[in-house]
């Protein structure tokens, strides 16, 4: 098991975005995480990468708690997210990008950046390099010198994605990455979470497109006013009644001939 | 005399007050410090000078004469240093702050030049009224000042509350475009609201000149980073915040000089400053919002 | 000859282009992480009183007393540097602002030490001692052609000079580092940045005290080429001058803060006339770069046009710390 969330909560002010939400995600997972606008889906994407910590809940990642930890921390434990509305550092270069997703894979300081010394130089190839692989991966290689902010939408959501594998996480968390992609665009993009499972890495993803979730995913919990409405298999949920009409809206008892 | 150190504090802090009202209108409004606002109340009382010792005319003519420059300074800024930033995609949060900074630093330069450094006297006939109350004595100015600083205060928080400009301000301080998108003429709003808040500079002034009987070049600096604490210490955008955080701001002064050490009587509104931003930095009365800070 | 073209007087204004030029960097580096300290001035006045007085009163020789005073500072600068991660953009630099202030209200009250107002002179100068131990070894500035004081100020500028070089190339080196980069996502995105596991707090304060230790090294090197220091030295109009040096030159590279503190310190004396007006020339100068070039004048894309016009290659600007990639 590669995350666990129990009776997560969160209230901001007088209003509740989640309430009491549990589920777990085994390793090698793609999981996926749906539900109406407003469902509370970015914002357990925020409390499980603590940028603002839940009221009440524990989440565990690989066994160790990380509830109260630093950003910055758990991404170090192996957590990395993308954002649903983009936020790459636009003035940097692609490859730039990427470099800084895999700030915490090294450890040169200020005095041994300077001098460049041994360890430092190798740092900055095996950087460097890893980089590299995950723009191909991305196919973005080309790109590499191009300023961010002038990419083409799609292939900024796949920037986004490989600066996070840049951190080498163990769970990615995924908010819309399929978000105003085209067919092509969206088929290039369900190869690549294949690919990265395949990499060993468990996905946890939002997501609006059924026939994508449906098709990738594994199992799936549903969201909706910050509780969870229903979690399992594809199949499963796409035969739930009350998924359904929280989506469609319920059915009527009469009709109107 | 206590009481009379107190009475000091008071009248101190009632323009402190109204200085603070002006920038905190325009950070409502704008979101933006005005680091100018203290250069357009020292030329306020410089018009005062003008006006009442050079040219001899009486006071009312002076508060007239410093609202009326004061009004087109506060225009030109608005349009000149600010309003072409407005719309600029990718300018940085800080560029309306580092663009009133070059006004203030012109602004303060300009009046060296003009007026020379060094204090210029302020007469004017109401000086030397004076009331005997039991062993304490006022002087009629410092009730003026009071009065005029309340009445201010009553006057805008009224209109502020009361009519449909202000209203129209106070949506435009909370949002920008859904107040436009709303029919409210946001410019309009803006250059008023600069105006305004200039011209509360140009009054406080002439009443600091009134209390003090001197004014000299380098006051605009002084007073602007003390407008500075006080709307930090009161809350920003905060008009109630801006009239205590005032009056703390001058009583505590007049205290330090009176029974402390007078040299670090300056250091009170910046220390202040540092401590208010970072135990609370939302001010007093402020709301805790998240843009508090950070 | 060479006595022929040292005037001393250009010598002295090259050594305040140089001190100014550090002064420039101070800000720019913690710019670069995105705060905007305005207390640069405060931290500038720390390292000079405190090199001033360790030399005077201790008799500690200068350089010990320059390293001291920029460790002074520095430490200022983390006592400062930390409260202050919780201000940002507008609040940090009031609050910045409202800190040198303070200082400088300290220097002009604490009269027993600082002297207050009048200042502190026979600071001992840079020069004059560097020369003493010249002379100790026989040397005579007449062997180069020089009188005494052109060779003094001449010493002072080669000093400046190399403190530059080395502190250029040592920010320049970080800059394209791993520490450059994380500087710069900080900057462009804080939330992200820390998504990204770069632990925002080190390098927030790491930046903030570089900029001070930077702004007490060229205080306490000022303090040692003018021989006097005051309280106003280093009051809001010198947090102005700094401001300029990089807001002018150019905030977002290294060589922007260089080109704006030479430009700047080159200007009044240049245009004697109008030397008076310069603050009124500042202040135009800060209103027309926001609206027409907030970046201010040297920017990435100026920069690399540049490069290229000398047939230099283009690089990544925070790229890689290895030869083997440009």
């Amino acid at each position: 098991m590669v995350l666990e969330l129990k009776n997560i909560t969160k209230n901001f002010g007088g209003i509740s975005a989640l309430t009491d939400v549990s589920f777990k995600i085994n390793e090698g997972e793609i999981f996926g995480l749906i539900g109406p606008n407003g469902a509370g889906k970015t914002t357990l994407f925020n409390v499980i990468t603590n940028m603002f910590s839940p009221t009440s809940g524990e989440i565990s990642f690989l066994g160790e708690k990380i509830s109260g930890l630093k950003p910055h921390k758990i991404t170090d434990k192996g957590i990395c997210r993308t954002f649903q509305n983009i936020r790459l550092f636009s003035q940097m270069s692609v490859l730039e990008n990427v470099l800084v997703g895999g700030h915490c894979r090294s450890k040169s300081g200020v005095i041994n950046s300077v001098l460049r010394t041994k360890s430092q130089r190798k740092e900055e190839t095996n950087s460097l390099e890893a980089a590299l692989e995950l723009l191909e991966l991305v196919g973005l290689s080309k790109f590499q010198n191009s300023t961010a902010e002038n990419l083409a939408y799609g292939q900024q959501r796949r920037l986004e994605i490989a600066r996070a594998l840049a951190s080498n996480p163990k769970l990615l968390l995924l908010d819309e990455p399929a978000a105003g992609m085209n067919e092509t665009e969206t088929e290039g993009l369900f190869d690549l979470i294949k690919k990265v499972q395949k990499r060993g890495v468990t996905v946890l993803l939002i997501e609006h497109d059924m026939p994508f979730v449906m098709k990738l995913c594994d199992r799936i919990t549903v969201l909706n006013f910050g509780k969870k409405l229903a979690e399992g298999t594809p199949a499963e949920i796409q035969n739930n009644q009350e998924v359904i009409e929280a989506y469609l809206g319920a059915e009527e008892d009469d009709e109107i001939a | 005399m206590l009481l009379e150190q107190i009475i000091n504090g008071i009248t101190l802090g009632s323009i402190y007050a109204i200085v603070a009202l002006g920038f905190t209108l325009v950070f409502g409004v704008l979101g933006i410090i005005n680091m100018a606002h203290g250069e357009i109340f020292m030329i306020g009382a410089f018009i005062g000078v003008l006006i009442t010792s050079v040219l001899g005319l009486p006071l009312w003519i002076a508060f007239i004469a410093a609202i009326g420059v004061t009004v087109i300074l506060g225009y030109m800024l608005e349009r000149i240093a600010l309003r072409p930033l407005r719309g600029k995609q990718g300018v940085s949060h800080l560029a309306p702050l580092i663009s009133t900074i070059g006004v203030s630093i012109l602004l303060e330069n300009l009046s060296h030049h003009i007026f020379g450094a060094g204090n210029h006297p302020f007469r004017h006939s109401f000086a030397q009224i004076q009331f005997q109350v039991g062993s304490i004595t006022i002087y009629l100015v410092q009730i003026l000042i009071f009065v005029i600083s309340i009445t201010l205060m009553v006057v805008l928080s009224y209109w502020l509350s009361k009519t449909k400009a202000g209203k129209a301000l106070r949506a435009t301080a909370e949002n920008l475009e859904t107040a436009s998108l709303l029919g409210v003429n946001t410019k309009r709003t803006i250059t008023t609201t600069v105006i305004i808040a200039s011209a509360l500079g140009g009054i406080a002034g002439i009443l600091v000149g009134m209390a003090f009987n001197s004014v000299n070049p380098q006051m605009g600096l002084s007073m602007g980073l003390k407008g500075l604490a006080i709307i930090i210490l009161g809350g920003m955008g905060n008009v109630k915040g801006a009239m205590a955080g005032g009056l703390l701001l001058g009583l505590a002064e007049t205290m330090i000089v009176a029974y402390g050490d007078s040299g670090y009587r300056d250091a009170v509104a910046f220390i202040t400053i540092i401590f208010i931003l970072l135990l609370r930095p939302q001010g007093i009365f402020g709301k805790n919002t998240a843009e508090a800070g950070r | 000859m060479l006595g022929d073209i040292i005037n001393p007087y250009h010598l002295q204004i090259v050594s305040f282009i140089l001190i100014n030029i550090i002064l420039g960097i101070s800000i720019y580096i913690t710019l670069s992480s995105g705060q905007l300290s305005l207390g640069n001035a405060g931290f500038m006045g720390i390292g000079a009183y405190t090199s001033a007085l360790l030399t005077i009163n201790f008799d500690l020789p200068i350089f010990l007393g320059i390293i001291l005073g920029a460790v002074v500072a520095g430490v200022f600068g983390i006592l400062i540097g930390i409260p202050a991660l919780r201000l940002s953009g507008v609040y940090l630099a009031i609050a910045t602002l409202g800190f040198g202030e303070v200082i400088r209200v300290i220097f002009v009250n604490w009269e027993s030490i600082t002297q207050g107002s009048i200042g502190l002179s026979g600071i001992p100068h840079l020069g004059r001692e560097l020369f003493k131990t010249f002379k100790l070894t026989g040397f005579d500035p007449d062997m180069l052609g020089l009188k005494n004081n052109q060779f003094i100020y001449l010493l002072v500028v080669l000093i400046l000079l190399l403190v530059n070089i080395l502190l250029v190339w040592f920010f320049i080196r970080q800059n394209k580092s791993r520490v450059g980069r994380a500087f710069a996502a900080i900057k462009m995105d804080e939330k992200a940045a820390e998504s990204m596991g770069i632990n925002i707090t080190y390098y927030k304060v790491l930046s903030f005290t570089q900029g001070a230790i930077l702004a007490g090294f060229a205080g306490a090197l000022y303090a040692h080429v003018m021989a006097y220091i005051s309280p106003a030295d280093f009051a809001y109009h010198r947090a102005i001058d700094i401001l300029i040096f990089s807001i002018f030159g150019g905030s977002e590279l290294i060589w922007g803060a260089i080109f704006g503190a030479t430009f700047m310190t080159i200007l009044p004396e240049a245009l004697r006339f109008i030397s008076d007006y310069r603050y009124m020339i500042y202040g135009v100068i800060l209103i027309a770069m926001m609206a027409f070039r907030p970046q201010g004048i040297i920017d990435v894309p100026l920069l690399k046009w540049f490069k290229k016009s000398l047939k230099l290659k283009r690089g990544v600007s925070h790229g890689i710390g290895t030869k083997k990639y440009n």
